[in-house]
């Protein structure tokens, strides 16, 4: 009885109920999807750093990422890569041998930072090989084969095949130089890091270097939340190392993630404010021109409580409507933009890519953020509801009825 | 035996700033079967009676009592539950409820009372019919003319099976023929059905058709006459 006079009574006045609920659709559509926009960002962020690069946990020098010495490389680090071997939480690792030096072409020089790697490792550790955008990895059939990123290429003029010359401190300080031949070049997210990071097989640097040392090795679990653990058991099992999870590594990106968790908080909450206060006014105007029919409905002996409920529930069915509708709305666009990505390129999307961001994001939108989306507007309107329906309460049928 | 006895009714408005008289020690009493009007210029006190002897209002001082039990003082909840039990309301401007049809704005009262949905269906159509709405069941009320929404006001004020109806000013928005047609209707009701109806009027030809006129002026009883015949 309830449920159908209440249905009933939104639609006396279609167009009133059909703005709050077109600003409920409006809401819930631009909420979850900015949402779901902050959600792939953030994801596209972290799959950058982790997959490509940082992986889950580190092991260095414990001074090497302060001063960066080519003498702080990772002592006993074939003993490490044997108890990683036998750790059923590792999924993956990779030894990784680095130098700071300078690249130099016929045209121009600059500052790199020279990563070696031993390719199939690393290609079973990161997912940094899918950025290759023109050549081979380096693997390619060739020697002192290197990689480049796009920005540098363009920067020092060079392509494909041409060669270029490293040169960087070897173990007894003194300065070594060495030819290489482009075999790839690479570009990802951030252009900075493009521009300032050139890789190299492991064993070439470490031919050059002077030693079979690794200044650094990556290590990706089957489940990240296992990270701690695994740090904490390298660091009581080796001397002279530090082990470190990918968010003592990268605090930014911690900071990035608790970032957009709030910001997803924060629109919500401007969403459902504004969302409370149309929910306030139509049900207020619903009261007031309906007070006498209200009055009457108390005189004849409708108890209070079911009065109550009457507009408690004209207040949620209402707002349910819209957001199932705003809801199946946001649900088609995620699926068509989900599919393209959302280019941010007109947006500053080529600033974004400055500090390592993609300029096409692609939206990520949890059940939860349904979920949570449904729980929040029914709390809205139910609290948005309370003050009408208690004016209703307060009402003297014997005054409205006559007047 | 009188199924409603006031004792001492009175009402004061506002009685800390400009008080207002409204009732003054009004000892009425309503036997079962009455057509009986509450006449008197604007101001002279009738709605505010009908709304003590309809619990829609508390007096100053005094009490109304229904069929023995006193009404006045009692808790809100319970207030609502015997006027939903044993009173019937039939207001000025009909206020039915717009969304629903005739037939549900009658059978609304019995929902609220739980009756079975066979008899409650039966009740509504036995009621409409008898207020000469037969095949306007489902029309709305802005479907409606005034005397048709007012007819149905009635059917629903008789829904719940009260043990008095009260009428405020219940032609006061009907041309002649409508009012005289609704009169004819409760009058026939009255007689047939013994259904007790008190009315609060000062139209001459509710007037006309009641069998005791109290006459009240300035918040008091002047004079309370039984016709012999209307």
């Amino acid at each position: 009885m309830l449920l159908s006079i209440s249905w009933r009574n939104i639609w006396r006045h279609p167009a009133r109920s059909g703005v709050l609920m077109a600003a409920i659709i409006a809401g819930i559509w631009a909420g979850i999807l900015v949402s779901a926009l902050t959600n792939g960002w953030i994801q596209q962020r972290f799959n950058n750093l982790i997959q490509e690069e940082i992986t889950h946990a580190q092991v260095h020098h414990p001074e090497f990422l302060m001063e960066r010495e080519v003498s702080m490389y990772v002592d006993d680090a074939h003993e490490i890569f044997s108890f990683l071997n036998g750790n059923e939480r590792v999924k993956a690792y990779a030894g990784r041998t680095l130098s700071d030096g300078m690249i130099q072409s016929p045209l121009t020089s600059s500052g790199v930072q020279i990563r070696g790697v031993e390719p199939d490792r690393e290609r079973g550790t990161t997912t940094f090989h899918e950025n290759i955008i023109d050549g081979d990895y380096l693997d390619a059939d060739m020697r002192n084969p290197i990689l480049l990123g796009e920005k540098l290429t363009e920067k020092l003029n060079v392509d494909i095949g041409n060669r270029i010359v490293l040169t960087f401190q070897d173990l007894d300080n003194e300065l070594t130089s060495a030819s290489f031949i482009i075999s790839g070049i690479f570009r990802t997210a951030s252009t900075p890091y493009d521009e300032r990071n050139v890789f190299v097989k492991a064993e070439d640097l470490q031919e050059l270097l002077g030693g079979d040392i690794y200044h650094e090795v990556a290590i990706m679990l089957h489940d990240e939340n296992l990270v701690e653990g695994l740090a904490a058991d390298l660091n009581s099992s080796f001397d002279h190392i530090v082990a470190e999870s990918w968010y003592e590594l990268s605090p930014e990106l911690r900071y990035i993630s608790d970032m957009g968790g709030n910001l997803i908080v924060y629109i919500m909450g401007v969403i459902m404010l504004a969302l409370a206060f149309g929910i306030l006014n139509t049900m207020l105007m619903a009261i007031f021109e309906r007070m006498k029919e209200l009055g009457m409905l108390l005189a004849i002996g409708m108890s209070k409580v079911r009065v109550f409920l009457m507009i408690m529930m004209e207040s949620v069915i209402l707002t349910l409507s819209g957001t199932v509708v705003g809801l199946i709305l946001t649900y088609l666009t995620l699926e068509y933009v989900g599919e393209k990505g959302f280019d941010m390129t007109s947006m500053g999307g080529e600033s974004m890519a400055q500090f390592g961001y993609d300029a096409v994001v692609y939206p990520v939108a949890f059940m939860n953020d349904y979920i949570t989306t449904i729980i929040l507007v029914v709390i809205t309107a139910l609290l948005a509801a309370i003050y009408p329906a208690v004016k209703a309460l307060r009402l003297k049928p014997g005054e409205v009825v006559r007047d | 035996m009188a199924i409603i006895t006031t004792h001492n009714l009175s009402k004061v408005y506002n009685p800390e700033t400009v008080p207002v008289h409204a009732l003054r020690d009004v000892n009425l009493e309503f036997e079962e079967g009455e057509f009986t009007t509450v006449r008197g210029p604007s101001g002279s006190g009738k709605t505010t009676l009908l709304n003590m002897i309809g619990g829609l209002d508390t007096p100053s001082s005094g009490y109304v009592e229904v069929d023995g039990t006193r009404i006045t003082g009692m808790k809100d909840r319970a207030l609502i539950d015997f006027r939903l039990n044993n009173i019937g309301f039939v207001f000025q401007a009909y206020n039915l409820i717009p969304v629903f049809t005739a037939f549900e704005n009658v059978s609304f009262i019995m929902l609220l009372q739980k009756w079975d949905k066979q008899k409650m269906k039966a009740r509504a159509e036995e009621l409409l019919t008898a207020v000469g709405l037969k095949g306007k069941f489902e029309s709305r009320p802005k479907q409606l003319s005034g005397g048709e929404q007012q007819r149905v006001a009635v059917a629903r004020a008789l829904a719940s099976q009260p043990k008095f109806i009260l009428a405020d000013e219940p032609t006061a928005n009907l041309d002649t023929d409508s009012a005289m047609n609704l009169l004819d209707m409760m009058e026939k009701m009255n007689r047939e059905e013994n259904v007790t109806f008190i009315f609060s009027t000062h139209d001459q030809r509710v007037i006309d058709r009641a069998r005791r006129v109290i006459t009240m002026v300035d918040g008091a009883i002047h004079k309370d006459e039984t016709k012999l015949s209307p």
